[in-house]
């Protein structure tokens, strides 16, 4: 099967602190891969560096088989759609005002913004400006802003932040969907393992920068008999923590 | 690139950053031109303009460079939103297509204030014709040095998110131009800030003004041009430009 991202020994170091360790990522084309860490792992420095928005201090990222440089970064970043962090949005537009702006950007049909809207459930908010929304509705923007293109690769950094429990089963359900309905790959990040485990087809584990596991979710199923999966995540992660 | 620029139009709704920067240009004219037109300023308005008028761009051009740049780039900053556009777009095309849209917005101001100017002279009835060339010589000089101003408010409003920073960086540097303006004998003060630079290129003097006798014998005569420093503020424009759009580009976010 073929590797959408591959990463060799990516490390970003601020200061004295490695906050990413030579990292050797794969997500597989059409697949969900959750990308799983406690607080301050690195998931956030990692996906922003598949994004050229953060340089690596050392190591190389290859997306869709190309290495990830100053001169193919548009070339690339033209097929990812990205939510990092806390959604961005113009507080004095409104959501489809915002959607707008992307869509010029990004040169993809106008129709696109109504529909996407509606696969987020904001199209009955049309008129109100961003700023007023909740944060759970701006997520859903930033949502609708990052599956605009319909891109060959999704980067999700915690998408259900400020998702109600219903609004995180819906998104995970929407999320779990994207790879048939639309050939994505999607990479989405949690603290969770619970919250990933019925979505993801692989995971990667990460705590102090380091990658503690990779490979398919049902393996780790299968190699851990505890039944508990936080406890299979604590005790990845704890080991690296303890050290 | 077209692109961006449209995308920065719409970015502006409800912002109303060219209603602010009008109501800018308003409130200058009002400053430079309301004032007690003597017989004296009839006979040589026109000279007296550009004597008088650099004094009063070095206050307002900043100032509206500042307000304009800063509303422009926190938008993005306020949303997170570089995020989201460095990832679409060319970084350097981005820090170009904000800097011709903000520097549009003054450009405007600047020809409106300069035309405002001269059809205020012939209301008051100055004595002669405008002399076109001197004007045109007048309103480089004044953009010229606007534009310098608005390279660095503009690249300081990109980098840092904090607006507040951007803004009192302008205001130090409006008052230190100003205050080089006041002490025309050290020359070298108004030639090291950019904003000096509304001083160093007025062509104007005002001779023979006495305290006691007033303007009685005074006459404005015009000065040798300073294009040596005129050409070393281009340089200093094109230094701006590429150091800033390489910090830009080299943010990480
Ligand atoms: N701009 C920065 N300057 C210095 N250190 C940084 C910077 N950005 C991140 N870090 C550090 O890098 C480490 C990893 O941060 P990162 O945001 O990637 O974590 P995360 O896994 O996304 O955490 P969370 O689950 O809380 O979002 C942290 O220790 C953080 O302090
Ligand atoms: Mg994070």
């Amino acid at each position: 099967m073929k590797e959408i991202v591959k990463t060799n020994g990516l490390s970003k170091r601020y200061k004295d602190v490695l906050s990413v360790n030579s990292l050797d990522m794969n997500v597989k084309e059409g697949h969900i891969y959750g990308f799983l860490g406690p607080n301050g792992a690195g998931k956030s420095t990692t996906l922003k560096m598949l994004l050229d928005l953060v340089k690596p201090t050392a190591g190389e990222i290859d997306i869709f088989g190309k290495r990830l440089n100053s001169k193919t970064r548009i070339e690339i970043l033209a097929n990812i759609g990205s939510l990092i962090e806390s959604p961005s949005y113009y507080g004095h537009l409104t959501a489809a005002e915002n959607l707008r702006i992307l869509q010029i950007l990004l040169d993809v049909s106008p129709s696109n913004i109504n529909e996407v809207l509606h696969i987020v459930r904001l199209d009955r908010q049309h008129s109100k400006r961003v700023s007023s929304y909740s944060l759970g509705m701006k997520q859903r923007l930033g949502l609708a802003g990052a599956l605009l293109s319909f891109p060959k690769l999704l980067i999700l950094d915690e998408p259900t932040n400020g998702l109600d429990p219903a609004g995180i089963q819906e998104m995970r359900e929407l999320i779990r969907s994207l790879p048939e309905k639309y050939g994505m790959t999607v990479i989405v990040s949690s603290h969770l393992l619970s919250e990933i485990d019925q979505m993801a087809d692989d995971i990667g584990i990460i705590a102090n920068g380091k990658m503690m596991y990779q490979g398919p979710l049902n393996l780790l199923h299968e190699t851990d008999n505890t039944k508990n999966l936080e406890e299979i995540f604590l005790n990845l992660t704890g080991k690296e923590s303890s050290l | 690139m077209i692109k961006l620029l449209k995308c920065e139009y719409k970015k502006t709704r409800r912002k109303y950053i060219l209603f602010t920067a009008l109501l800018i240009t308003i409130i200058q004219l009002c400053w430079a031109l309301y004032g007690n037109y003597t017989e004296f300023s009839i006979k040589n308005g026109w000279m007296m303009f550009l004597y008088q008028l650099p004094l009063v761009n070095a206050i307002f051009m900043p100032l509206l460079s500042i307000i304009v740049s800063s509303r422009l780039c926190d938008m993005e900053h306020k949303g997170s939103m570089f995020r989201k556009i460095l990832v679409i777009a060319e970084k350097g095309k981005i820090y170009d297509a904000k800097l011709i849209y903000g520097f549009s917005i003054i450009f405007f101001c600047n020809i409106l204030n300069w035309c405002v100017t001269i059809i205020f002279g012939y209301i008051k009835g100055f004595s002669g014709d405008v002399p076109i060339i001197l004007y045109l010589l007048y309103l480089l000089f004044t953009v010229v040095p606007t534009f310098a101003v608005y390279i660095f408010q503009h690249t300081i409003s990109l980098l840092f998110k904090n607006q507040a920073i951007t803004f009192f960086a302008g205001v130090i540097g409006t008052f230190c131009g100003l205050f080089s303006m006041f002490l025309p004998q050290i020359p070298i003060l108004r030639k090291s800030f950019i904003w000096g630079y509304y001083g160093v290129l007025q062509f104007v003097g005002l001779f023979g003004w006495t305290k006691e006798e007033r303007y009685l014998n005074a006459y404005f005569e015009i000065m040798d041009i300073d294009w040596i420093f005129f050409t070393i503020l281009i340089a200093i424009c094109i230094v701006m430009y590429v150091i800033g759009k390489k910090l830009f580009c080299g943010k990480e976010v």
